[in-house]
């Protein structure tokens, strides 16, 4: 976005992008917790978003920060939990595949925690809005 | 008829509304597969044709985001599209109110009653 006049939208904004990738990957988790894999394969790894808080945007007198960026996607266990299925096309000789190691309902908690905070977000939004809009009425006659 | 400061009103407000096209355009093809973000920028334009003296030479110029790509191959993110809808509206609005002091001035300078 250009420069901000309204830096408010800039911040929560970041934050909406950051809780969006967060959900995307989320969904990634909970789409893949039935993915199965053979032995010689690592497991579905968990995604889990790393944030990080942005420095102050310039024009910044008190340097509240910038808001907040997704850095990079860690990657959980890929040893996966192994299970004995000998009726699954990849189990190996003994009988075993891979599961992933992850638990569904952390998943769920983290969905509702992305998606109360893009929420908060957009609240911020619409109460800088309303803000900003009582500023460009202060003329008003 | 119009000074630097209308015709620099009237040029901002021209790249707002661009803006505000741009945006719709992106917020309407959010699904369709393969297309690409576009922004539109002037202020830098504007800026540098108000130091010149002459607004005329404004250029609005639109671009890509360069955002990541989906996989159907959109990038359009509907929170930022979203955003920018808000607050290209809120600039318009300065925008406008600017102009209608201009005018407010030029009404008052033309009243006799006073």
């Amino acid at each position: 976005m250009t420069s901000p006049m309204f830096p408010v939208f800039d911040i929560a904004g970041s934050a909406l992008t950051t809780h969006r990738i967060w959900m995307n990957a989320i969904a990634d988790n909970i789409a893949n917790v039935n993915t199965v894999k053979s032995m010689d394969q690592p497991a579905y790894q968990e995604r889990f978003i790393i944030a990080q808080e942005l420095p102050s945007r310039s024009g910044d007198p008190v340097g509240v920060g910038g808001g907040v960026a997704p850095v990079a996607v860690e990657l959980g266990d890929a040893e996966g939990r192994v299970v004995y299925d000998p009726q699954n096309p990849l189990a190996d000789k003994n009988g075993l595949v891979r599961r992933p190691n992850m638990d569904l309902g952390d998943q769920m908690t983290n969905l509702i925690l992305a998606q109360r905070a893009y929420q908060l977000n957009l609240a911020v939004v619409d109460r800088a809005r309303e803000s900003y809009q009582q500023a460009l009425n202060i003329n008003g006659r | 008829m119009l000074d630097l400061t209308m015709q620099a009103i009237q040029a901002s407000l021209d790249g707002l509304a661009a803006r505000q096209r741009i945006t719709a355009q992106n917020l309407a093809n959010s699904e369709t597969p393969g297309y690409l973000a576009q922004t539109v920028s002037f202020e830098d334009s504007l800026s540098n044709a108000i130091g010149d003296g002459h607004v005329s030479g404004t250029e609005i110029a639109t671009g890509t985001t360069g955002d990541p790509v989906n996989i159907n191959g959109n990038n359009v993110s509907v929170d930022n599209e979203t955003l920018s809808m808000v607050d290209t509206g809120l600039r318009y609005q300065l925008a406008t109110e600017s102009m209608n002091n201009k005018f407010r001035i030029l009404h008052d300078s033309m009243r006799q009653d006073l």
